[in-house]
């Protein structure tokens, strides 16, 4: 290899515009890697609408773009948790939402007709890209290197920790919340380098778009003010930092109330507190600071020492006081399982039934991150080397993201940029370090050794107090150089897999293989859907459990009981009283509130897991959380403690509505007594459970739901039992005659 | 507009095929032709109402009460037939399902002939038990009829009945001269459970009971009932207000019943029988002529000035004024008339959320009402909760058939601009205020700040010496 054509290659990116020209090509390339790697679930698939939430988004959209915005503003949504109703548009994040329908709105105004379905499928990658470009801009910041902001860029655009939230498909509000976070992030340090109120005004400008979007904007509200906080303990306090903060503070808190949701949180909660606290803290900083230039130095020492302490005696006192009076509000329980893995579990089973809420299993971080995960250490000891405001900032959010992405699965989301952005520091740095193909020579890294020397001595750590003395051999820098790019192959290799197999798939539509190979897909739930969109009245009001009320509602067109946004605790109970009690007792409270048809999925047919019968306990308890002294969890576990299906299932399970509309005629489709349950590998007993008070409406191709109609009252006064059995012709008439001495009528 | 031509329209049609509100289809259930001879007067009444009357044998091959999934009868009569069983297409469940189709069932009984298994099987899903061995007979030593049952006290002598409660209307008895007697020949009593469908018409006497006369000829060692304890006619209306009667004598149908004489025992003179005109009340009531109740039409509003106020719309707000108007009219015989309350009823509405918010009576509104029906209204503000909210009317009385009338209606929140504006709220002048104080202050600031002459490098130089 001559140096010629290297040299040459080298002199082609000399110019300043070539260089810049390039960056954006590369960028553009980039952005369009992030959304082609999202876009597997189409080709897959199909442009459809993934999972639960986003179709409740996708439903909203449609309202939105169909009534205007201030209807949608002031949307009360009657065909939700009935007969409560949601106040929507008052208690959702309207920022995707309005997001789609500007775009719709401009393409149709560029003579572009595209359906709003097809908007709500592809925003999630269109914003993966901005994001890629946001994470470019953030990692500029941070080093002089812009080989480096291209690799955040790249790191971002294909991690999977980000991939999972935002393939085609995924309409959720942590589409476009990720890309907003970031770029709030690159503003903030902007404002914060420059100590510029435009920066600032834009950031908060940016930090009200992240709020009117996503309930996560509550990490920039803590974060921000942590790094303000860390600055000032660093004695690094400056009138930079006091601007960018305070016109961030002042305009975000503003911007954020506008949204209805949010509203008086922001001066009202325990979470927005520290915020408010350090934005208190720097006016008292100013002050302090003009009154040290103000009076000599001797009677300031008294002054800051009383002023400092009564300042911060009279605020803690005033929290205290607020909180106990009840004006702010103390800590949701929410923020009580970020710190207290165990506390949702014991203390609020709602929050813990959510798989995403569950605490991130270690082998999580390597599938997500890849080879970001050890380059990510890198990247944050490089940002210590340096530790100008912005590497604190890079430091403080490492923290602080990777203990909340150990708490909680779905903030691994909030842990990927900073994971990307060090990554890239650590990368380019290696890189910058070796690709060069000039050979230090020996006088230059003399010169090097005596400076680097100097500064070296001053940094504490004995490692980085070595001077650098430069790499002179050009094999050792190919080997470096090479293992690196197959380090980074891999990690394409890697992403690009688990997008394709672990990320894209609908959950709507499942898909499993044949012996031979071929793809069959099990669409079970749009039949079922669809059966209740065609074959049920308009208003007929279906019970299921709240995971499906949001498809129900999208896909089927039905009002629901219960659904994703569980707002409320006690109705959520008394569909999962009405599911774990028996018929006599969950028939008055399906009555109560006007329920038509039951929903429940059933996967023992095909062993499908995410079945009711294995979420049921979640329903027990919660429901045992309200009435403590109907639904007792202990009831369904056999003595020896076993959770079982079989015939030794408890007689309490057995009663159970759940279990009944599970098994009812299931024993039908096997020969008599080998009737199995493939999910939970039992042997189900040889006379399948009745059903008096609901009859059977639909069941889906492979059983997976099944929908059954709530009977009207008996038409003669009969219970539904004795009707049943009438029906069926197995009354006892023995039994009427002799039942002792005849009540006497009285009227 | 529609709908009151269609109204006009089907007022035109009930008078011109029947005078029965439900259609006048009639099928009679008799083992033997011969029989109807015995019930011709009945029988003459009935088809001078208007019905339409088919007999056919219970065993008969071409008897079927549904054809194609429709009723083919409206009604059916059962007279006492001396086979066991009524045959493959009379089995209590087709039965309960005629009457789930809105079918009358009119059963009389006669203790002369063990009841049908089928019936029996019928009545104890309404509710109703006969004695033992599906025969019983009422005997009553101190009323009955000296003429013809001097010997076995079989033939009861009854006054007409009165209201079952003082709020409901009297059906049965009402206008019954006071001389008047009502013959109850060799019948069946039957005991009512609890249902709350159910009610008697004609209880027995405190005197009567019931006995077998083949077994417990000597001794009546096992009482099936006694007292007011027998129903001798009742009276059951399915929840969709299908009619179902109970008539324990047969006989009290048959011509030699109707304007008969008959004497009471330890009465002076012979009283004449209400036989004929119980008779037509009673078939009257189970064949939808009589206690009938209609439901108009229902019309619901804003009751408050607004530009466009539209009827019966599917969405409130909080705290809105409503207008809520039900009309009514029930049928009497041969035409409808206004629904008049007795004196201690009031007709109720409910707005209710799983429970009711409210629960107000209806008051009459003479605006609407005319001459066929009557209207009840009341006004109200709306509960300041939103949800989805039904207004109900529940009207179940005896006899009466039911209304249960549901609407729904969303009530939505406040929208952001239904609220009154600060500048409305004195409360907020202050704070309206606090903002001009700020404003004009800052502008005075910038004022000062601006035009102000520079101090100089004075501070500069203080600096200095210390």
């Amino acid at each position: 290899m001559s140096a010629d054509p290297l040299q040459a290659l080298a002199n082609a990116g000399q110019g300043k515009s070539t260089r810049s020209l390039l960056r954006v090509i590369i960028l553009a390339l980039i952005a369009a890697a992030a959304i082609a790697s999202r876009l597997f679930s189409v080709i897959r698939f199909e442009s459809i609408i993934h999972e639960f939430d986003p179709w409740f988004n996708f439903r909203a959209t449609k309202y939105l773009v169909a009534n205007g915005f201030y209807n949608f503003w002031d949307w009360f949504d009657d065909r939700t948790w009935h007969p409560l109703g949601r106040v929507t548009g008052g208690t959702l994040y309207p920022g995707l939402m309005v997001t789609s329908g500007v775009i719709y709105h401009a393409l149709r105004a560029l003579t572009i007709p595209v359906d709003i379905r097809n908007i709500c499928v592809l925003l999630a990658p269109a914003f993966s890209g901005l994001t890629a470009i946001a994470a470019y801009l953030l990692t500029n910041e941070m080093t002089p290197s812009s080989s480096a902001g291209l690799l955040a860029a790249l790191f971002m655009g294909i991690a999977p920790g980000y991939i999972s939230r935002s393939v085609a498909g995924s309409y959720d509000n942590e589409a476009i919340a990720i890309f907003l976070l970031v770029f709030t992030f690159y503003l903030w340090i902007k404002a914060l380098k420059q100590g510029s109120m435009l920066w600032g005004a834009l950031c908060a400008l940016f930090y009200g778009y992240m709020v009117a979007s996503w309930g996560g904007y509550a990490f920039i509200t803590c974060l921000l003010p942590l790094h303000a906080f860390v600055l000032i303990c660093m004695g690094r306090y400056s009138t930079r930092l006091y601007v960018a903060y305070t016109t961030w503070y002042a305009l975000g808190t503003l911007a954020s109330m506008q949204i209805p949701f949010v509203g008086f949180l922001p001066v009202k909660t325990s979470e927005h507190m520290p915020a408010l606290g350090i934005f208190g803290f720097l006016q008292l900083l100013a002050f302090l600071d003009y009154v040290r230039s103000a009076i000599p130095s001797r009677q300031f020492q008294t002054f800051l020492w009383l002023f400092a302490g009564g300042t911060f005696g009279v605020g803690l006192l005033g929290l205290v006081i607020a909180t106990s009076a009840g004006i702010i509000a103390p800590w949701g329980g929410r923020f009580y399982s970020l710190w207290d893995t165990n506390y949702a579990k014991i203390h609020i089973p709602i929050i813990a039934s959510v798989s995403e809420h569950q605490p991130t299993a270690w082998p999580a971080f390597f599938f997500d991150l890849n080879m970001l995960i050890w380059l990510f250490p890198v990247g944050v000891y490089l940002c210590f080397q340096e530790l100008a405001d912005e590497h604190v900032f890079i430091v403080v959010y490492a923290l602080f993201g990777s203990y909340f992405a150990g708490v909680m699965v779905r903030l691994m989301l909030t842990l990927t940029p900073v994971v990307c952005v060090a990554a890239a520091i650590a990368v380019s740095t290696i890189l910058d370090t070796y690709l060069s193909t000039k050979s230090p020579k020996p006088e230059e890294s003399q010169a090097a050794e005596g400076s680097e020397g100097k500064k070296a001595g001053k940094s504490g750590l004995k490692a980085a107090s070595k001077p650098v003395v430069g790499i002179y051999g050009l094999w050792g820098k190919s080997m470096m150089v090479s293992a690196l790019a197959v380090y980074l192959l891999l990690f394409v290799l890697h992403c690009t897999w688990v997008t394709s197999n672990a990320y894209s798939s609908p959950s709507v539509v499942l898909a499993s293989r044949l012996p031979d190979g071929s793809q069959h897909i099990i669409d079970d739930y749009r039949e079922a859907y669809q059966w209740l969109r065609q074959n049920t009245r308009e208003d007929a009001k279906i019970m299921s459990w709240w995971d499906y009320g949001y498809q129900i509602g999208g896909m089927a067109d039905r009002p629901t009981l219960v659904d994703n946004n569980t707002w409320n605790n006690t109705h959520i109970a008394t569909v999962g009283k009405a599911m774990s009690s028996s018929e006599e007792v969950s028939y008055p409270i399906m009555r109560q509130h006007e329920v038509d048809y039951v929903l429940v999925v059933f996967g023992g047919l095909l062993g499908y897991s995410g079945d009711d019968i294995n979420k049921f306990l979640w329903m027990v308890r919660i429901a045992e959380g309200i009435w403590p002294d109907e639904v007792s969890e202990r009831s369904f576990f056999t003595p020896r403690g076993e959770y079982r299906v079989d015939g030794e299932a408890t007689e309490t399970m057995k009663n159970s509505l759940m279990y009944k509309m599970s098994y009812y005629n299931y024993n039908n489709l096997f020969p008599p007594g080998q009737a199995v349950d493939r999910m939970r590998n039992a042997r189900l007993p040889e006379v399948g459970p009745t059903l008096s008070t609901l009859e059977e409406a639909f069941t889906s191709e492979n059983w997976i739901i099944r929908i059954y109609k709530v009977k009207d009252l008996d038409n003669i006064g009969r219970d539904h039992a004795a009707a049943a059995a009438f029906d069926r012709g197995t009354k006892k008439k023995k039994a009427i005659k002799k039942r002792g001495p005849r009540s006497l009528r009285v009227d | 507009m529609r709908s009151l031509f269609s109204f006009l329209a089907f007022l035109s049609a009930a008078v011109v095929s029947a005078l029965s509100t439900s259609g006048n289809r009639l099928l009679v259930v008799l083992e033997d032709v011969a029989e109807k001879e015995n019930y011709s007067k009945f029988l003459g009444d009935l088809e001078g109402r208007g019905f339409e009357l088919s007999f056919e044998n219970p065993k008969s091959e071409s008897l079927a009460l549904f054809h194609l999934g429709e009723r083919t009868y409206d009604h059916i009569i059962f007279f006492p037939t001396k086979a066991k069983g009524l045959g493959p297409n009379l089995t209590p469940n087709i039965l309960v399902d005629f009457m789930n189709a809105k079918g009358n069932v009119l059963v009389t009984l006669s203790s002369g002939v063990a009841t049908p298994n089928s019936l029996v099987s019928l009545l104890s899903e309404l509710d109703i038990q006969l004695p033992a061995d599906r025969t019983g007979l009422v005997v009553d030593h101190f009323n009955y009829d000296a003429s013809t049952a001097a010997e076995t006290h079989d033939v009861l002598l009854l006054p007409p009945p009165g209201p079952v409660r003082p709020d409901v209307k009297n059906f049965f008895g009402a206008g019954a001269g006071k001389d008047e007697v009502l013959a109850f020949p060799r019948g069946v009593g039957a005991a009512l459970g609890s249902s709350e469908l159910l009610t008697p018409v004609l209880r027995a006497p405190r005197t009567a009971y019931s006995y077998n006369p083949k077994e417990q000829a000597e001794v009546v060692d096992d009482l099936f009932g006694a007292g007011e304890q027998l129903a001798l006619v009742s009276a059951f209306q399915a929840r969709n207000s299908a009619r179902f009667t109970l008539v324990g004598s047969a006989e009290m149908l048959q011509d030699k019943w109707f304007d008969a004489e008959a004497s009471k025992v330890g009465g002076k003179k012979a009283a004449k029988t209400f036989n004929r005109e119980f008779a037509k009340r009673v078939s009257g009531w189970t064949f939808n002529e009589i206690g009938v109740l209609r439901v108009n039409w229902i019309e619901h509003h804003l009751d408050e000035a607004v530009a466009v106020n539209e009827s019966n719309p599917s969405i409130y707000r909080i705290k809105n004024d409503v207008k809520y108007t039900i009309s009514l009219s029930e049928y009497a015989w041969t035409s409808w008339a206004p629904l008049t309350l007795p004196a201690d009823d009031v007709l109720q509405l409910e707005f209710s959320m799983l429970s009711p918010f409210h629960r107000l009576p209806l008051h009459l509104d003479a605006a609407h009402s005319s001459a066929t029906e009557s209207a009840y209204s009341t006004s109200f503000k709306l509960p300041d909760q939103h949800g989805i909210f039904n207004f109900k009317v529940n009207y179940k009385r005896p006899f009466l058939s039911n209304i249960e009338e549901k609407n729904t209606v969303s009530v939505r929140h406040m929208a952001h601009d239904e609220w009154p504006r600060s500048f409305v709220i004195s409360g907020a002048w202050p704070w309206i205020a606090g903002i001009g104080v700020t404003v004009a202050g800052w502008l005075a600031f910038c004022a000062l700040w601006m035009y102000s002459a520079p101090v100089g490098g004075k501070r500069v130089e203080s600096k200095k010496t210390q």
